[in-house]
């Protein structure tokens, strides 16, 4: 139904949520017969340009154990000025500054327009953001100037009264105190021991305790005098001497002989660097952005040995359990990313190298932070460059697009639980009413934390109906749900992001037609999706793929219209059309099949997979065909080696690549030289239109893509030939009626 | 979105340029956007490439109408351009974008832009801490140095000396934003020095505030009804 279909771009355009189904299931039993959970994504931070932040606080529930804010589902009460929580319904008075409001002078949080609505806290110190740089130093000469280069680049990008630090490492690992005066120290610590936080914290001189930022005390317009530690200074302040201090950085002095690999500490750089910010800055703003050239090879969170013969695990050293270092490197970044989790910071990685570099080790650094990954072969590529570039993009407000310290608090009305979240954050431990004994995902919880997050950074939220079978919602009930998300704004204000969506219950038995229009398969595709990466990291590959099997064919059973033993019979409504290829893209994708990646290139896959929005899932899950042609404007194609034509060219991106691919006949004329002929003037403009469209999406997307320009024969053809659906092979190209 | 408000025609131009990636450092490395081209991304986008087509649910394998009988299809020319050519294209090939040309004025002069610096250090010695100032100097030097010996592309001056204008103008974000493409942009061969001349917008602009403040405050206190014609606050 055309409806819905504007109902759910409504919706998410207004409250950055996407739902698995748009009508409910009134009953658990009906729920789970669904197959697909209800679900929904969720970007608390979607770019809303149209949506001023207000001024004040927000009203919340009075009672203890609910706290939920106010909202446009509230029954409300103008004459006594009181309203209902529509999650407890609780009475609640109307705070004194609420005394003007009626019906025709409503405050905003009650418009169902506002059904998403932005807070700005006024009060509290406000605390700078800080960056912490850690580099490796075992880099080759032309790769460590453009990373030296990239960094002094990012000092004229960040804001003027950021901090800034910097720690570099190879065998040792230096903590540089910037000064602006004299000669330049820096703190040297073996690479071979890891410390406590303590220990780093005394070491560094750092035991009197730091000035808590988040007390509520009288606001402080000046900068406060102790906001800075020898080691981390504004950018304002230290900008030139930091800027000579990356110039002159050296390569590690170390020796490496013939057949080795240079000792490079990461572990204990990372613990440092956590251990820093941990004394200093606590619950406040803070990347660490770890720059990489190599494997860990030294100390705790060592990945591989200094001997060349011996290689990295690949994936079938880690399936035969012949992995060695593996289990106790993990072991060691997931506790420094718990601590950073906890801090309110996070952990970047930029990972450059031809070989591996321990990304499926430390990725939990950045999973469990919010932080990124960017993994490319080198520093010295326009690929690191302009994604490094852009972590500092600006929104249409000139402000970063970087938010810090997130925490989501999720609220239900009393027939649905919380089963779990999948995404870029850790658990809270809140326990209450809303939080269900079933986990999907990171479960147990109606809270959690996003330590580093952006507008396009979306979680997976799960749900579960409780609602019993034999009570049954009266018609025309329906259900809410309230996200909470308090976080720190790049301009380093706190806000918090209130969203509140409701939708209709419906009796399974009797309205299954209206819970099948209101079926959101885009949706329901990317959140089994995160179901199955989820899976994947703690099960065997082919047990997820069975799992994800079964539920296609139950899904297909509950929904399909067929006849029994006539397979040509099978007929899907529209809103499930697609997703059966979805599901079929999704288990040929990396995010479900190993072979043919490294382990690192699998983590990184799943890392961006695990975080992006709705439209940018799909596009990784299946990718997107463009056919250009003379017949007629570009229009899109199935992913089938069936829109792979001599006269077409194709523009596939799947979010990591962007394929340009000139079919035969296009690719002989382009060789002729046609297009600079001034009577084929339109063959030119037929080969500048996927450039044009490959050019827009390359100007804008984090980050930055592959770019393969190739034609048909090429050795790169490779890229668009391994994910397009092989309907015609050789063996049924001139056949008929098989599929 | 921050946009390069200062340009004339040609400089603008040429801050919006694309430029292969290093294919020897990586493979399909994508290509590299100017600053300019980057802080513009993010405005309307033409297309949005986001749409898909259904499996034809019969299942019978989707052979288009063009592929008729094997055998190599003969290769006769494009057809020509007999109708009006769709929309022209926005850009070269992301790939292989050279820098466009534009016709170059007289080249920019090393005194027109060293000079308003060394004038702005000057006029902020009062202010900023001698250290500071010391520094701010000898990169200036620098830059003196690698103007005078040639080792500045042509682009890295006629942007300075617009930067030097904006300066002068009291445009302190337009000036920022032209050291800031010329970082990102150029990084090679302004770092040892640009850092300087941010430090210098800065303290000018801070400078600026402070005098205009002390203005204000000298302008209120003799007569409260006497304003000043034509003084505007600095904000």
């Amino acid at each position: 139904m055309a409806t819905y279909l504007e109902f759910i771009q409504q919706n998410e355009e207004r409250d950055g949520v996407r739902f698995s189904w748009n009508v409910w299931p009134s009953s658990r039993l009906e729920a789970t017969r669904m197959v697909v959970p209800l679900a929904c994504l969720l970007t608390p931070l979607k770019e809303r340009p149209d949506l001023p932040p207000v001024q004040y606080e927000p009203v919340l529930c009075s009672r203890p154990t609910c706290k939920a804010v106010l909202n446009p589902l509230c029954q409300v009460d103008y004459r006594a000025k009181l309203w209902a929580c529509n999650f407890c319904f609780q009475r609640n008075q109307f705070p004194p500054a609420y005394g003007g409001i009626s019906e025709v002078n409503q405050p905003a949080e009650l418009m169902p327009q506002f059904s998403t609505i932005e807070y700005m806290i006024q009060r509290g110190a406000q605390s700078p953001l800080i960056f912490l740089y850690v580099v490796d130093t075992c880099l080759e000469e032309d790769d460590l100037q453009a990373l030296k280069e990239s960094l002094q680049m990012s000092l004229s990008l960040l804001p003027p009264d950021a901090l800034v630090g910097l720690i570099t490492f190879g065998r040792m690992v230096q903590v540089h105190e910037l000064s602006c005066e004299g000669i330049s120290k820096s703190y040297v610590f073996r690479g071979t021991k890891d410390l406590t936080a303590k220990q780093i914290q005394d070491m560094l001189g750092l035991t009197k305790p730091a000035t808590p930022m988040q007390q509520a005390r009288p606001a402080q317009p000046q900068e406060h005098p102790s906001v800075s530690s020898r080691f981390l200074q504004p950018v304002h302040k230290i900008d030139m001497n930091l800027t000579d201090l990356l110039g002159e950085l050296q390569r590690d002095p170390w020796p490496v002989t013939q057949g080795k690999r240079p000792l490079r500490s990461t572990g204990v750089a990372l613990s440092i660097a956590v251990g820093l910010l941990e004394g200093t800055f606590p619950n406040t703003g803070a990347r660490i952005m770890l720059f990489t050239g190599g494997p860990p090879t030294q100390g705790p969170g060592m990945v591989v040995g200094d001997e060349l013969k011996i290689p990295i695990r690949s994936w079938h050293d880690i399936e035969k359990d012949n992995a060695r270092f593996m289990k106790k490197a993990t072991k060691h970044y997931e506790m420094l990313a718990n601590r950073t989790a906890a801090n309110g910071h996070c952990i970047d990685i930029y990972a450059c190298a031809l070989d591996q570099t321990g990304l499926l080790e430390m990725k939990c650094c950045a999973n469990l932070t919010g932080g990124y990954m960017v993994m490319g072969d080198s520093f010295n590529t326009s690929l690191f460059k302009q994604t490094f570039q852009r972590i500092f993009t600006k929104d249409f407000n000139g402000d970063f697009r970087m938010a810090f310290g997130a925490t989501l608090d999720v609220k239900t009305s009393r027939e649905l639980k919380i089963a779990g979240a999948i995404g870029p954050c850790v658990s809270l431990n809140v326990k209450g009413p809303c939080v269900s004994e079933n986990e999907l995902g990171v479960g147990g919880t109606s809270q959690w934390k996003i330590c580093g997050l952006d507008p396009t950074s979306t979680l997976g939220i799960y749900f579960e109906v409780v609602n019993q079978h034999n009570a049954p919602i009266p018609q025309g009930g329906r259900g809410a749900i309230q996200f909470v998300t308090r976080y720190q704004h790049s301009s380093t204000q706190r806000r918090i992001r209130v969203t509140t969506i409701a939708r209709n219950w419906a009796d399974a038995q009797t309205q299954l037609r209206h819970i099948e229009a209101a079926f959101d398969q885009e949706a329901a595709a990317v959140l089994m999706a995160r179901l199955g990466v989820f899976r994947a990291e703690s099960e065997e590959g082919p047990d997820v793929l069975r799992w994800l099997d079964r539920q296609l064919i139950r899904l297909c059973q509950k929904f399909g219209q067929y006849n029994k033993e006539d397979p040509a019979s099978f007929r899907l409504s529209d809103s499930f059309s697609l997703y059966p290829q979805f599901m079929f893209h999704l288990r040929r994708s990396p995010f479900l099949q190993v072979f043919n990646n490294s382990p690192d290139e699998s983590s990184y896959y799943r890392h961006h997979f695990a975080r992006q929005d709705l439209t940018q899932s799909l596009i990784m899950i299946q990718p997107i065909l463009y056919s250009y042609s003379f017949h007629g404007p570009p229009e899109p194609v199935l992913l089938d080696s069936s829109s792979i034509l001599a006269d077409r060219i194709l523009l596939m991106d799947t979010f990591f690549q962007i394929v340009i691919y000139l079919g035969e006949t296009i690719a002989q004329w382009r060789k002729a030289g046609y297009q600079d002929m001034p009577e084929y003037e339109n063959f030119k403009h037929l080969l500048q239109a996927p450039l044009d469209d490959a050019q827009e999406i390359l100007q804008a997307r984090f980050p930055m893509p592959r770019y393969i320009n190739t034609e048909h024969g090429g050795s790169q053809a490779r890229f668009l030939l391994s994910k397009v659906n092989p309907s015609q092979t050789h063996n049924n190209h001139y056949a008929w009626g098989q599929c | 979105m921050t946009r390069c408000p200062a340009g004339q025609a040609e400089v603008e131009m040429a801050e919006l340029y694309v430029k292969p990636g290093n294919k020897e450092r990586g493979w399909n490395d994508p290509p590299q956007f100017s600053y300019g081209l980057q802080t513009q991304a993010g405005g309307t986008r033409r297309t949005l490439l986001t749409k898909r087509v259904a499996a034809p649910q019969d299942g019978s394998p989707r052979v288009p109408a063009s592929e008729t009988s094997p055998g190599p299809p003969p290769m006769g020319p494009p057809p020509p351009s007999s109708k009006a050519p769709r929309s022209p294209p926005v850009g070269s090939d992301p790939a292989s974008g050279v820098e466009p040309s534009f016709p170059v004025e007289s080249e920019a002069l090393m005194e027109d832009v060293l000079r308003p610096l060394e004038q702005a250090l000057e006029d902020c010695r009062g202010h900023t801490k001698k250290q500071v100032c010391d520094d701010i100097s000898r990169r200036l030097a620098l830059l003196q140095e690698q103007w005078a010996g040639g080792k500045l592309s042509i682009p890295v001056k006629k942007r300075m000396t617009l930067l030097v204008q904006e300066l002068s103008n009291h445009q302190w974000d337009a000036a920022d934003d032209i050291h800031r493409s010329l970082m990102v942009d150029h990084v090679t061969e302004v770092s040892q020095w640009m850092v300087g001349v941010k430090r210098l917008i800065a303290e000018k602009r801070s400078l600026f505030s402070e005098e205009a403040a002390n203005e204000e405050k000298s302008a209120a206190t003799p007569e409260k009804n006497q304003t000043i014609p034509g003084f505007h606050q600095a904000p």
